[in-house]
Order: structure tokens, then sequence, then C-alpha cells
């Protein structure tokens, strides 16, 4: 009988063609804005590593000073010292743990008359590329060995190594980086997790952001490399590299990825009791525990989404709800005009039911072809929502779970919509209409 | 077939009350054709209206083929409808976006037939009424004597077991309204039980029994009619021929 | 013209203009508050700088690949200041650490007291060694400009930053205000950079009109900047150049090549314009005003679409009433007076519950995404483009009412 209604709601589409179209057009017009701004706000927040978020935890110790310490307000940075980093890679604590800064660097071209390339990327432990599980393609990760030994090794990413080395393997061959002899390990297959939440603070974009190369940990802090994004310093820091790493500056972002969900718990008794030993040693003035973050949390802190994405999906709501409240008028109208059908249709023994039935599901044929027309639009306002930076760019995207969202949203609309109209051509009492005639 | 006894219809708004049926009883059994004449205002339209259960009533009872209908549910009289009632009315109500076909369709869809079983009572009520060739056309296309034959194949198709008509000539001209009468009495003639409201005496002069009803009650119950309301019916005629 | 006879109609059948005063209202709340954001965001981006006619402003930065010593860096800084000066149609050029707008650079915080705790605020760095106001066209609202005995030399890499801070600093006005509100003049007035018993202390020896930070942030801090004279070899040395009117790219083109050639190790060159860093600092701010604005248009089109849509079907199902209220002597326009009235009885009821939906949404809007509480004149623009809308939308309709002939009446329906 469904079969039979759908049938009927398509051929009653040709039935007042500019009312009708007026329909399909407010509420694709209405679904098109709210899908469009709910893409942006889904992409932005969405989860970069599904299956594993829950097990990958950034901890946050706030080693400011005590000086101007309001009691409960947040850390003085999202960071940590680099004494910290290479205390909690030293602890063994969960299944690996990575320390993360950005560097950057030049790269000598092969050709000396060729200008030289400016390049951005991490320093990391060989474990990250297990952690955030890194697609390569050609070779593989350094091992631990390399971290301990300052390897000088690197894994380029795609783009970078084929400017480089053209579409050959380049595995084995060597660059001249950072002014240092550096010897390709692997190459990643086009990894830009979205947001970039493995390194979100500091240079480049946290959404759009692309890191180019990545080296042991270990090497750049031997090379010196300054960290190319946010220092925060709150306390005296002695001259010289030596003394910088021995600051309480922040520069690193930092990572454990513990086996399983619960033993969350376990890293989180780990730090608590690392700084109560350190502050034996005079450290965290301020009496902040130490905090642990799985990878939505901490995106969710960093406020990676900002409030302008959230504004324009509640405006683009409200403007939906707009045109649902347009559509009930419409609705009404086409509805209105039926009356002599209805009655005819409840003499021939249709319940109220069918009559609701009937009705409702040509309010949802309208709303799937609103549906269909709201994609169009939905895909020509992402297009040029997408021309106006390259961080909308890389988030205006609509994937399969919003195409299909659009059509739910849509069908959902149309049938609120179609609600009280409906029920008023149920109320229709076939006595008078056949009277009337 | 069906019988009415002692039925009463009150309508009422917040200042009026208007008593459309008062006391009514009628007895129609299996087979007949009857009319029901009556002036304006008198309650014919009421009462078929309630015969096909289109409309509740205050008091009394009605059995349908059997059935007491009385209390019951909008849903359960819907049912009833589309199982024992055909219906025939003066402005044909066809639904103008659908076809012949789908047109005739409308109360075997809600009856839950397969497709196999409506296709074949489709085809068979539109080649009853003589327009078997021309099931794709819409109402528009067709005159009003073929649009009142479609109305028909449309009440047929459910093969009823009372077939209600409301002045199914009243829109006619007097060659069509006679070749519907003649469709009519043949379907009378295959066993349909025919409940037929009319203006026109010649019409009621036909049937086997004529019903007249006047100021909400049955007035008279007898085979031929009588000759005062024949003022009444002429002008009628007339109204509806000009 | 009398009200009571509409509205006795209006109530008799409520649901059509129910419904349109719902669209009114709803319009009403999301463009008041959706116009406020659009302006906060375009007077955010039309914030003066404080640099002097942008579109002649442009930096390089050069980065060696060879770690170099802090003399070698200095001299490097030296040279590429010659070089660039130069190139023809270059009018002033000034090593400088950062850029405003540029959305890359330090800050730090300043106090007035050695017994504060806590910096009385932080402010955008701008350390250099040339002449800086000069170049970026900065206004010098008092005392004075650096000379060449405020300069200091100073190594990142070996020197306590904090102990050899220079002698004397420009604020800007703003950061004055803030520090010394009321002051007629700030010039001479010691000012501790950091806090505690190693804060060093310094005089302001002058006050811009206006530098925005590197962020330019819309609150207050996006205009605390200090200019301190050090000379510093850090990696992040750009130099600021500003060219005669329309001479910029051609002198970028030209700097790029003058840089590379002049340096005798290979080495990075960047250049940028000011332009460039201004589009690429608001071009959030643009989106969003650009959306909302198309958000804005199309509310106002499916609202007029409904009124109109309305407006046509009363009038349809009153026909036969119109012609007999014309037969009975009402003029034209009073049938058009009638449905005017009718539709702006209907949008002002939706005005009327859109003035409360939009404080509810802003109030929303303030609690959950930390925006300002909405203007009342907001509301009072919203009002108007509404009643506005709708007299247009209905207008349409209603002239076709008044042309109903009377003869209708006397037809059968």
């Amino acid at each position: 009988m469904l079969r039979y209604y759908f049938l009927l709601g398509v051929r009653n589409l040709r039935r007042n063609p500019i009312l009708t179209a007026l329909m399909v057009l407010t509420l694709a017009i209405g679904v098109a804005a709210s899908v469009s701004t709910l893409t942006i706000l889904h992409v932005m927040s969405g989860d970069p590593i599904p299956h594993k978020s829950q097990r990958l935890l950034a901890p946050l110790i706030d080693n400011a000073p005590s000086r101007g310490y309001v009691q409960g307000s947040k850390p003085g940075d999202n960071q940590m010292s680099y004494r910290d980093a290479i205390n909690l890679s030293a602890s063994k604590q969960g299944e690996r743990r990575t320390a993360v800064y950005g560097v950057a660097g030049a790269i000598e071209a092969a050709r000396p008359d060729l200008p030289v390339e400016g390049v951005n990327g991490l320093g990391v432990e060989s474990s990250y590329f297990a952690m955030f599980e890194t697609p390569f393609l050609y070779g593989n990760a350094w091992s631990e060995t390399e971290d301990k030994s300052k390897a000088k090794v690197v894994v380029l990413n795609s783009v970078k190594s084929e400017k480089l080395f053209g579409k050959e393997n380049p595995v084995g061959k060597h660059i001249r980086m950072i002014n240092e002899d550096f010897q390709v390990v692997g190459v990643l297959n086009n990894w830009n997790p979205l947001p970039r939440y493995t390194h979100p603070i500091g240079s480049g974009s946290a959404i759009s952001g692309v890191d180019e190369m990545f080296i042991p940990f270990s090497t750049a802090i031997s090379l010196e490399l300054q960290p190319n994004g946010n220092t925060t310093c709150q306390s005296d820091v002695q001259p010289g590299w030596q003394g910088f790493l021995d600051s309480e500056c922040t520069w690193i972002q930092y990572w454990f990825e513990t086996k399983t969900v619960a033993d969350r718990g376990a890293v989180k008794d780990y730090l608590d009791a690392y700084m109560a030993e350190q502050r034996k040693l005079g450290r965290y003035q301020r009496q902040q525990p130490a905090q642990l973050f799985n990878v939505m949390q901490w995106m969710d802190y960093l406020e990676i989404v900002s409030n302008d994405t959230r504004l324009s999906v509640w405006l683009s709501f409200g403007f939906l709800l707009l045109c649902l409240v347009n559509t009930v008028g419409l609705l009404l109208a086409k509805f209105s005009v039926r009356a002599p059908e209805v009655g005819v249709r409840r003499a021939l023994g249709a319940t109220q039911g069918d009559i609701f039935r009937q009705f409702l599901m040509e309010a949802g044929v309208i709303g799937i072809a609103g549906g269909f027309a709201g994609l169009l639009l939905a895909l020509g306002s992402l297009a040029l929502i997408a021309q106006q930076s390259k961080d909308l760019a890389a988030v205006a995207r609509m994937d399969w779970p919003m195409l299909a969202l659009t059509m739910v949203l849509a069908l959902i609309a149309s049938l609120l919509a179609g609600l009280l109209p409906t029920w008023r051509a149920c109320q229709v009492t076939p006595a008078i209409q056949l009277k009337s005639q | 077939m069906m019988r009415m006894q002692n039925l009463s219809k009150v309508y009422r708004t917040h200042m009026i009350e208007t008593h459309a049926l008062r006391g009514f009883d009628i007895h129609v059994r299996q087979g007949e054709f009857v009319t029901v004449t009556g002036p304006s205002g008198s309650g014919k339209t009421t009462f078929l209206n309630i015969a096909g259960l289109l409309e509740t009533f205050n008091g009394g009872e009605y059995v349908l083929d059997g059935v007491d209908v009385k209390g019951m549910s909008d849903d359960a009289r819907s049912r009833l409808r589309n199982e024992k009632l055909g219906f025939i009315f003066q402005g044909f109500n066809l639904i103008p976006d659908l076809n012949l076909y789908d047109n005739v369709d409308v109360p075997l869809r809600y009856r839950g037939l397969s497709a196999a079983d409506r296709d074949k009572r489709i085809k068979d009520a539109l080649a009853q009424v003589g327009l078997g060739s021309r099931i794709k056309h819409y109402p528009a296309e067709l005159s009003g004597g073929q649009q009142q034959r479609v109305a028909i194949a449309r009440a047929l198709a459910g093969s009823p077991k009372l077939l209600l008509a409301d002045e199914p000539t009243g829109n006619l001209d007097t060659q069509m309204a006679r070749s519907v009468m003649e469709l009519l009495e043949e379907i009378n003639a295959g066993g349909t039980t025919i409940l037929m409201v009319t203006h026109d005496p010649e019409l009621a002069v036909r049937a086997q029994r004529n019903v007249h009803i006047i100021d909400g009650q049955v007035s008279d119950l007898v085979k031929k009619m009588p000759s005062l309301f024949d003022v009444n019916s002429t002008s009628a005629t007339v109204s509806a021929t000009a | 013209m009398e009200i009571r006879p509409i509205l006795s109609a209006l109530l008799r059948s409520k649901t059509a203009p129910i419904l349109i005063a719902a669209q009114v209202a709803i319009s009403l709340a999301i463009l008041a508050n959706a116009l406020y954001v659009v302006n906060l965001r375009q007077a955010a981006a039309a914030r003066p700088s404080g640099v002097a006619d942008e579109s002649t402003i442009f930096y390089m930065s050069t980065s060696p690949l060879q770690r170099r010593s802090h003399s070698e860096l200095l001299a490097q800084q030296q040279r590429d200041v010659e070089v660039l000066s130069a190139i023809p149609g270059v009018v002033s050029v000034s090593q400088t650490n950062q850029m405003p707008l540029s959305r890359s650079g330090s800050t730090s915080g300043w106090a007035l007291d050695r017994k504060q705790t806590r910096s009385s605020t932080s402010a955008s760095m701008y350390f250099t060694a040339g002449p800086f106001i000069k170049t970026l066209g900065l206004k010098l609202i008092d005392g004075r400009d650096f000379n060449i005995g405020d300069v200091v030399e100073v190594d990142d890499k070996l020197d306590d930053v904090g102990k050899k801070f220079a002698k004397g600093v420009i604020i800007t006005k703003a950061m004055a205000d803030f520090l010394f509100p009321g002051a007629a003049s700030v010039v001479g007035k010691p000012i501790l950079y950091g806090t505690g018993d190693d804060a060093a202390e310094t005089r302001i020896i002058g006050v811009v009109e206006r530098l925005q930070s590197t962020g330019a942030s819309v609150k207050p801090g996006g205009e605390y900047s200090v200019i301190i004279p050090h000379r510093t070899s850090t990696p992040y040395s750009r130099i600021a150049v500003r060219t005669e009117p329309g001479q910029r790219d051609r002198a970028m083109a030209e700097a790029e090549t003058v840089l590379r050639k002049a340096s005798p190790v290979p080495m990075i060159v960047r250049s940028r314009t000011m332009e460039t860093d201004r589009i690429e600092r608001y071009r959030n701010e643009r989106a969003m005003v650009w959306m909302l604005l198309a958000v804005c248009a199309l509310l106002l089109m499916v609202t007029a679409s409904g009124i109109v849509g309305m407006a046509t079907l009363r009038v349809a199902q009153r026909k036969k009433l119109i012609g007999v209220r014309r037969a009975l002597g009402a003029r034209k326009r009073d049938i058009l007076r009638y449905f005017v009235m009718e539709n702006f009885l209907i949008t002002s009821g939706g005005v009327v519950a859109g003035l409360l939906l939009a404080v509810a949404l802003n109030q929303l809007l303030v609690s959950q995404l930390e925006m300002t509480k909405l203007p009342l004149n907001y509301l009072a623009y919203g009002a108007g483009a509404l009643w506005l809308l709708g007299f247009l939308a209905v207008y349409g309709p209603a002239w076709r009412a008044a042309g109903i002939s009377p003869a209708i009446a006397t037809r059968s329906a």
C-alpha cells in the first residue's frame, strides 16, 4: 500500500507545478544551508582516528609559576617542557609514547642553480608512525635504535618526495637538509588528517596544515633545531640551547597510546606520582593535578572548532526552521484544494489512517525531491565556500554520512511540515464534501 | 439487506437544533431497486449519508447486511463501506488526476486485493459499462455520461451488496440519463440491491419501490407513486434539464 | 480604516496568518543577530593597522642554510638592508622581527611595579634597529623617535635579554591609555619588561597613535604594541620595505633576485606584501560575512514568497466577497487598503514575537558561543526591514484584489 501512496505522491508532484516547485526549492535551500554548514562542523570536529582516539592520550602538566595564579583556572600553557617530555618517554608508560614538536629548515636542491626550498615538519619518536597509523607509500619508520643514536634519517610526505625525487622510490637516498645529510627511510602516502590532531598547536593551521617531513626527536634536539611553533616561557631561561632545554619553557606536544581504554587510569596514576616526585625537586609551584585527554577531548579542550563555525550551523538551522514553516503553508494550500478527493476516497472505503498515510507520503515525496535538489545546492555552496580559504577548502567536503544526512533531513523536514496539512486533510468529512459537489 | 428502525439524526450548532430525521423506518430487501424521493430539505441526503455510513446517527437502529452499525468506529465503518457499499454521485466525483483505470482502482486498493485480482476487476467493470477501450483516458476527456459510467464501474468493481446512488442522472441530459438508468437496471437485474435518491418522477416510477420522505420521516411506502408530488418533481426535472 | 472587522476575519481563519507571523518572527530573530555579527566582523576587518598606505609595503625574510654566528647574521642584515635600499622605487627600509597582521610574532608581559605578581598587560614586541616608524608610516603623537644612541645590540644565544634591555621604548596610544589612564603624557614614565625582581626597567620615550599586534585581535590587546630598539640576530628577522606608489610588485620581484645575488651562500628568500597579510588575517571574517549575508538574503526571499503566497490565496478565497463589497460601493483603494492592513496586522504580530525571539536567540548565543549582547538598534532595523518586506510582498496580490470587478458579485460561484 505504501508503494501505492508513493506512486500517487510522485504523480501529484505534477499537480500545481508552481506550488510544488516552490516547496521543493524552499526545502532544498533550507536543507542545503544546514547541510553545508554542518558539513564544515562535521569535518572539523570529526574523529580523525575513530578506532583509536580513545586510546591516544595527551597529558597536560601545569608547570607555570604560581605567580599570579588563580586556583582552579586553566593551566598556563597547553604544551610540555623538554624535561617532562624526556622523563615521560623514559617512563615506558602505556603501550607506546612519543614527543612531538614542530621543526623547519631548508632542503638544498640537487642542482645549485635551483632556489633553496623551505621545509617544515615534526621531530617525533619512532613510535609516532605506529601510534597514528600513518600509511607508508615507500619504506618504513625508523627504529628505536635510530632514536637512541640520533640518526640523521627522514620520512617525507608524498608531495615533498615527488618534488625532490619525482615518482621514483627515494628510500635509501640522501638529501641535504638543515645543513646536514639525511637518509630517506620512508615516504608517507597522502597522510593529512583533518584536523591536524597530532600537533595542533603552533605553526600552520590546526585544520589544514601539512607536515612535509619527520625526523627523530633526539636528532632534532641534538641539531639544536628551534621549535617551529608556539613556545611559552613563564620562568627564567638560561642562555644557550642547553639553558632552553633545562628551562620550564613549554613547546612540546606529548602523546601516550594505551593498550585498552581502561589503561588510561594507570597512565593518570603514573602522572600523579610523577608530579609528586618532581614537586620534591621544587618543580610545579601550582597545585594543579595532571590532566589527561583523549583525542576528541584534546581537540575540544584546544577549541579547534571556532565559535563562528558553530554560529553558522545554528543560524542555518534557524533558516531551515523558517523554510519548514513556509512549507507548512504551501502544503496547506496544496492539500486544501484536494478536499473533494479526500471525500471520495473516504466514501470509497479509505480510513482516516489511509488518508493520513497517503498525504504524509505525498509530503515525503516532496521531501525526497527537495533532498535531491538540496544535495545539488549544498554541493554548489560547498564549492563556493571552499574558495574562501585553505582551511575551508579542506573541510568543505561532502562525505557519505553527510550525503545521507541531506536526504534524511529533507525527508524529516517535509514530514514535519506535512503533519498539520495532512491532519487537516484527514478531518474532511465525506458527507459534506459529496453534498457540495 | 438493510433495515433502519426508529432512526434519528439531529444537527446541532450552538444556536439551533435541526431534526433531519426522526423515527425513521425503512427495510430494503436483497435484490430490490428502491427510489427515494422528497422535497428539498426533507432529509433525503441525510438518509443516504447515514445509509452509506458517511454520517453517524443519534438514535435508533441500523443493520446493514446483518451487521449492526450503531456505535461502530470510523475505521470499522470505512471498512464496511469498502466491502459492502458502492456509491454513485450526482457530480460523478472522479479523481481528476487519475486515469479511468486508476479511478476504478481506488476502492480496490483500500480492500488490499492482489494486483492480478484488481486488474481483472477493473477491466471487467470498465468493460461492463462500455468503456473497456479507454482505460488510459482521464476524466476530463470524457462526456458527463461517460464519466458517470466510470463512476458506476468504480462502484461495481468492488462487487458491492448495496449500491447507493444520489441523483445519478441529475447532471445529465435526457438521453444520457436514460442510458445510465438502463445500466443501473441491468446491474439490479444481476442481483445488486440499489437505493437511489432522485427528483425525477419518471425514474421513480421505473423502480420496483418508491420511498417518499417528508420532514425527516418516511411518509409513504407504496409500490406505485401517488400523484401529489407531481408538481415538485416536475419543477426539479425542468431545472435539471435546463 | 477600521481594524476590528479585519481582526475578526483573521481570527476566524487563524492557521495561515499564524504561519506567516511565525515566518516573520523567525526571520527577524535570525536577521537581527546575523546582521549584528556581520557588522562586528566588518568593523573588525576595517580597523586601521596604524601603517600608512599599506599598498606600498612589502617585507622580505632571508635565512641562510648554514648556522651563522651572531656577528655574521648582523652583517647579513646590514647588507640586506643596503641592497634593498638601492632598488629603484624603494622609499624606506627597516629591519624588524615581525609585521603587524602577519599572525606570527612574539608577545610579552609588561608591568608598572616590581611588587606586581602578574603583568599589567601583555603586548606585541616589535624589535627593530632601523627607521621602523618612518618605513611603516606610523604616526608619532608624543615624545620622539629612536636615535642611534637608543639602539642596543643583543645576542639571543648568549645574552640575558632582561639585563641588556633598551633604556627607552615607544608604545601605542591604546597601551598608554590602558597603563596610565587619564595621564596627560606618558613620555618619560618607567615601565617594566616582565615582573618581579628580575624585570627590566625601561622608559617610554614616545607614543604612536596606533600599531596593531601581529594577531590584530579585536580585543583591546590588538593595539597593545611596544617598539624596542634592539639589534638582534633572531632567525625571524624581516626587512620591511616601503616603495613609491605602484612600484611595490616590481620592487618586490627585484628584491628576491638582488638578495640572492648579494648573498655569498645559498639562502631561503621569502617575500610578502602587507595586503596579502591583511587578506589572510581577515579571511575567516570575510567568509563569515559572506555566508551570513547569503542566509539573510535567502531568508527574506523565503519570507516574502510566503507572504505573497498567502495573500494570493486569501484574495482568491474571497474573490466573491470582494466583488460584493465593490458592488456595495467600496472603492478600489478600500480593497487595497484592506489587504495591506490585514497583512500589516499579521506582520506586526510576527514582529512582536520576533523581537522576543531575537533577544532569546541572542541570549543563547551569548551563553553558548561567546557572542556579545545584541544592541537594540538592530532589533529596530530588523523590524523595519520586515515591515517593509511585508508591505512590498502584499502589494501585488492586494493590487490584483482591488482590480476584481464588482460584476463578479452577481455571478453565481
